[in-house]
């Protein structure tokens, strides 16, 4: 049993739904998303039994595959999963059904089938499991790039009037990025056949741990950084994100935010840190740096916002600032919190986006100003979104929190002074959501906002489980931390930096964050 | 000095290898038949015999090819190598010949009839060009003509000598020049610019055989392996040497379309009719590169330090001015003439390290370019209105809400151009680059990779026209092809994902490929 | 680079002489504007006929100058061949008649096409 490619049919099993999905008549939307749907909770069912198996495994690495894909350089279909990459499949698989019964309807007003958003969501999700699940850097890149072609599409075939610009912004600021990335892929690999007997590779399990030198480091480290960095997205690389979510559906957006861009902060974790390590230490005060100014520019525009979907998409990047900071404080808990957060994120920022996209069509209309009131003729709606919005900014008891936290502890015992710009973050995120609340739901019932329907059957299934999740996670993280930090550990050690020791606050390396 | 005393002995009767020069001397063949054929046979069945005879001819061509292939020999006295690349390349071209003959023979797309004006000699817009049209007068002169261009395509990455390489030449441009001035629509534009590009491709065949000449003075022999030799033993004198390499590679450059020779292209490329652009495009550009290799590998090899920083220079420019002249074109088929030079740019950067890494990245990248070119140019040829081909971009507004299945097509083809993965763009592009990274070219990478970003903008942008854009009130409609052309397309799609996906077979071709017989 | 130095010498000369025929003829040569100047050639025929249409002369007189090349170039390989031909033996001489095949399939193409009818 051990020897069956679970991962390979877990990337196959939405491709081929997706291309089932591509053969069903257009007349037949409805089929057509039914169908998708039951891929997708199949997909869900795979990747629970997938999450066993790796229990029941060791190793860093499990349930590795490896078949020859273009074997003369080094290019290998070859998958494994870490509790890292375990951490963010499960993600994905839970998002993809969620995103697909949110945005049931959300076709229809474009005249366009349902059919296609359906296929484009599989082929994303397949191409995203891909990544989380690649050992090999050529693989991983491929997909990488690939994925920005069925969510450009996503973007500009279902979003709104300024979509296509939206689109074209979302995809040029991410092919550039990605063909940065090529030429240290390609870098990589030349250095790889220059210091290995056998050759150059792609494969990350050779890669890793070779003597490259601090200059090759920089410069590789820093082609990858660059594509990562705009697909968090990190300032100064952000500005496509609030166009790109703002334009697109609030399901595509959801996806985007949600699901797509953990592939950045992955590709830091998973690829940055263990194989470029001392670039990685070197280099980690400059982007610690841009992570808090993330975190502080994405909050403070944030508030800011009079269009509730830019909100969001600027509270996401100042959560994705959050990310970065954890990564980058190479600490035990830092790791282990962001990827937390990676999770923990995806999950809140879905549900907020799908709670506002909610309101958006009941109102057809994104500025806040437009609303007022609704709590009293949606009730239900106005507390799922005061859930949610808590979520975002963290109240304890709920998963974001646990996360949130563990960050900022790992930041402080290396970079106190990085950790407390972060603090002001969390602040600035109470401000921004609770102040959205307030005018949105609470206040006098405006005539525009009075009848609106509330929460139906469709949008609660929706919301349902994740809900459930945030509060689960919040309550009992840590099974999911233990995988986590599975996953993490040995990440560190590759970096080669231990914990820095709590008993001293004030070391000089702590005070150069 | 062997050659002059060479001359003066006894002519002896030179043998010929029959067998390894099989592949051109069918396509030959059905030229001159099908020139009989134009002679003899009645109108009414000229055009099923063409066809049927320059099909039929390409796949024997082809498979001739493919029997041939591991062997590594010189025949002719010397005078035409059969290599890996020569068999490599003559495959590819003869496989893409095989789709562009296809398009050529398309008859249900334009009311009037193919793509060819009724009889070349009627004046536009006279009373006999109306009458013609009027009596549906369809020429089948363009299928002998193709076939020998074909033949000279064979030829010209074969030729182990220079005035081989002269001959197949001009025996591959001439018709061209023809074939680009016989457009029905529009024919002032095409003929224009059949009298652009037979001005222009006359003044680069005289440098090139300038080149020759002096080559000639410097080595006392126009044989590639002769020239190698006295430029190692550094024999005479190196300004004539210098002089003549520069002169030759102009030539060549302008073939291939490189910058600054690429002037002739987007006006060619845009004039001729769509079934020769796509041709041109592809197999034309495939063969010159051929040639370029063996004359700066086999020839030129040891001179290397001299031409590589002077073709560093052009494939930057090459693939900067290409990328970037291309987004400010509104007409479709120019910008994918401009598209088509700065991909001759990124060939140019594999091809600046002389190795085996470097020849066969550039092969495998040509067959991939040639697909999704002449799968590009026969879209290009189905979206019409009642001028023509509607070429103009604005035109392709919201194409696919009309013809979901040809925008897609064609977005498949234009994310192959930009190198996205999973398409056969990105595989060649990955390949050139590493092959060039490898050999030391890495700034070169650099640029090109920027170049990549600025071309992508382009692609993306016909891409959002075609999807993102409300249809115009007007706009044109798709023509539904006869299986002719929908074989084409389909063919150039399959490979061009084919590629993409598992390219791995053809990159094994390729490498095994990448020796030259000296 | 010694070795460009000639390359460099004639480029430099080659634009030098274009630059000076220009410049000396236009400052020395007389300026006298009349009816002959302005005519082609300018070499005191009137170049006639005029062809019809205005500019264009008639195709036929090309088709007939390239005809006369179809069989021009098949002497210019026969006389080799006729001088050597022992030597060259069967092999020549099968050559030699499937080139001659050749270039009549040429010829036969201009006569169905009516390339040889002057009217």
């Amino acid at each position: 049993m051990s020897d069956f490619p679970w991962l390979s049919v877990l990337v196959a099993v939405p491709a081929v739904g997706a291309l089932l999905v591509g053969l069903v008549p257009r007349r037949r939307g409805v089929l057509a998303k039914a169908l998708g749907l039951a891929v997708s909770l199949l997909t869900l069912g795979l990747t629970i039994v997938v999450a066993l198996l790796y229990r029941a495994g060791e190793g860093q690495f499990r349930l590795t595959e490896q078949y020859g894909w273009v074997e003369r350089f080094g290019l290998y279909w070859s998958l494994g999963v870490d509790g890292v990459a375990l951490a963010l499949i499960a993600l994905t698989a839970v998002v993809t059904p969620v995103v697909l019964v949110g945005g049931w309807d959300e076709a229809e007003p474009t005249g366009r089938s349902g059919k296609g958003f359906v296929f484009l969501v599989l082929v994303l999700e397949a191409m995203t499991l891909g990544a989380f699940a690649a050992t090999d850097v050529l693989a991983f890149y491929i997909l990488f790039e690939a994925m920005l072609v069925p969510m450009y599409l996503l973007i500009g075939s279902y979003g709104g009037p300024r979509r296509s610009y939206a689109a074209v912004k979302f995809l040029l600021y991410n092919l550039l990025g990605g063909l940065v990335m090529l030429a240290a892929v390609i870098g990589l690999y030349v250095q790889s056949a220059t210091l290995r007997p056998d050759g150059g590779t792609f494969l990350l399990s050779e890669l890793v741990g070779l003597p490259l030198s601090p200059q090759a480091q920089y410069w590789i480290f820093a082609g990858f950084m660059v594509a990562f960095a705009i697909k968090a997205p990190l300032w100064p690389f952000h500005s496509w994100l609030p166009d790109a979510a703002g334009e697109a559906t609030p399901s595509t957006a959801a996806f985007l935010s949600g699901v797509m861009d953990k592939v950045g902060t992955f590709g830091m974790i998973h690829l940055c840190l263990p194989l470029f390590p001392q670039a990685a230490r070197d280099l980690a005060p400059v982007i610690v740096t841009l992570a808090v100014v993330s975190i502080l520019y994405g909050a403070l525009v944030a508030i800011g916002q009079s269009d509730m979907i830019r909100l969001v998409a600027y509270a996401s990047i100042s959560h994705f600032g959050f990310i970065v900071l954890g990564i980058f404080a190479l600490t035990s808990q830092g790791g282990a919190g962001a990827t937390l957060y990676m999770v923990n994120h995806g999950l809140s920022t879905v549900a907020l986006f799908l709670v506002v996209g909610f309101l958006v069509t009941r109102r057809g209309s994104r500025a806040i100003a437009d609303f007022g009131g609704v709590q009293r003729p949606a009730p239900v709606l106005a507390g799922v979104l005061l859930v949610v919005a808590l979520a975002t900014l963290s109240l304890p008891g709920l998963a974001t929190f646990v996360s949130e936290f563990l960050v900022l502890v790992g930041t402080f015992t290396r970079y106190p002074v990085a950790a407390v710009f972060a603090v002001l973050g969390i602040v600035l995120a109470a401000v921004y959501m609770l102040w959205m609340y307030q005018r949105v739901m609470t206040g006098p019932v405006r005539p525009t906002t009075e009848g609106m329907r509330d929460m139906r059957g469709r949008e609660a299934l929706a919301l349902a489980p994740l809900l459930a999740l945030l509060l689960v996670l919040g309550l009992y993280p840590k099974p999911l931390l233990d995988v986590i930090n599975e996953g993490v550990a040995p990440t560190l050690s590759q970096v080669g930096v231990a914990d820095p020791e709590p008993v001293q606050p004030a070391t000089a390396e702590g005070a150069s964050g | 000095m062997t050659a002059l005393t060479r001359q003066v002995t006894e002519i002896q009767s030179p043998t010929i290898e029959y067998g390894l020069l099989a592949p051109m001397l069918v396509v030959f063949g059905a030229a001159v038949l099908g020139v009989l054929v134009e002679a003899f046979l009645p109108r009414r069945v000229r055009y099923p015999v063409q066809v049927v005879l320059s099909l039929g001819a390409l796949a024997v061509a082809l498979g001739m090819v493919v029997t041939l292939a591991d062997r590594v020999e010189v025949a002719a006295e010397g005078s035409v190598a059969i290599d890996g690349p020569t068999l490599f390349i003559q495959g590819t071209v003869l496989a893409l010949s095989l789709l562009s003959v296809l398009l050529f023979a398309e008859r249900r797309v334009d009311p009037g009839g193919d793509a060819f004006a009724s009889a070349a000699s009627s004046l536009p817009g006279s009373e006999d060009e109306r009458t013609l049209t009027a009596q549906r007068v369809q020429q089948t002169e363009v299928y002998p003509l193709v076939m020998f261009s074909i033949g000279g395509m064979l030829l010209f990455p074969a030729s182990n000598d220079l005035l081989t390489m002269f001959v197949a030449l001009e025996v591959l441009s001439f018709p061209l020049y023809l074939l680009c001035g016989m457009a029905r629509r529009r024919r002032l534009l095409s003929q224009e610019a059949a009298v652009k590009y037979f001005l222009l491709g006359s003044f680069s065949s005289a440098f090139f055989i300038y080149g020759v000449a002096l080559l000639y003075g410097y080595a006392g022999s126009v044989r590639l392996s002769d020239i190698d030799r006295a430029v190692s033993e550094q024999v005479g004198s190196e300004g004539l040497l210098l002089a003549g390499v520069a002169l030759l590679t102009v030539g060549l450059l302008f073939k291939i379309a490189a910058v600054p020779f690429h002037a002739w292209t987007p006006d060619v490329y845009q004039g001729a009719p769509t079934p020769v652009t796509g041709f041109m495009a592809a197999c034309t550009k495939i063969a010159a590169f051929g040639a370029l290799l063996r004359v700066l590998y086999v020839g030129l090899g040891g001179l290397r330090l001299d031409w590589q920083p002077l073709l560093w220079a052009i494939a930057i420019l090459t693939m900067v001015v290409g990328a970037v002249v291309a987004l400010t074109q509104s007409d479709v088929k120019r910008m994918l003439a401009y598209s088509s030079i700065a991909h001759a740019g990124f060939v140019l950067t594999g091809m600046v390290v002389v190795e085996p890494a470097g020849i066969s990245s550039v092969l495998f990248y040509l067959a991939a370019y040639g697909f999704a070119t002449v799968g590009a140019f026969a879209v290009v040829s189905l979206v019409r209105d009642a001028g023509g081909e509607a070429t103009h971009l604005s035109r392709w507004a919201g194409l696919a809400k009309r013809s979901p299945l040809v925008a897609g097509v064609f977005t498949l083809f234009l994310l192959a151009f930009a190198g996205i993965p999973l398409t056969s763009g990105f595989v060649g592009k990955l390949v050139v680059f590493l092959a060039a990274w490898q050999g030391g070219a890495w700034p070169l990478v650099l640029v090109a990779v920027l170049a990549s970003a600025v071309a992508a903008f382009f692609y993306v942008r016909v891409i959002v026209l075609m999807y993102f854009s409300e249809p115009a009130p007007e706009g044109p409609t798709v023509a539904v092809p006869s299986p002719l052309t929908a074989a084409a397309i389909g063919l150039g799609a399959l490979v061009t994902v084919g590629l993409g996906v598992a390219p791995a077979p053809l990159l094994t071709l390729a490498e095994q490929a990448a020796v030259f017989v000296r | 680079m010694q070795a460009y130095v000639p390359i460099i010498a004639l480029a430099a000369l080659a634009a030098g002489f274009a630059v000076f025929s220009i410049v000396a003829g236009a400052l020395s040569g007389p300026k006298r504007y009349n009816r002959a100047k302005l005519e082609s050639y300018e070499c005191g025929i009137e170049p006639t006929p005029q062809a019809v249409g205005g500019g264009r002369f008639p195709v036929k007189y090309y088709l007939t100058a390239m005809l006369f090349i179809i069989f021009d170039i098949e002497i210019i390989f026969l006389y080799p061949w006729a001088v050597r031909f022992d030597s060259l033996g069967v092999f020549g001489l099968v050559e030699m008649v499937l080139f001659i095949l050749t270039v009549f399939v040429a010829y036969a193409y201009v006569w169905r096409r009516g390339g040889l009818e002057w009217d």
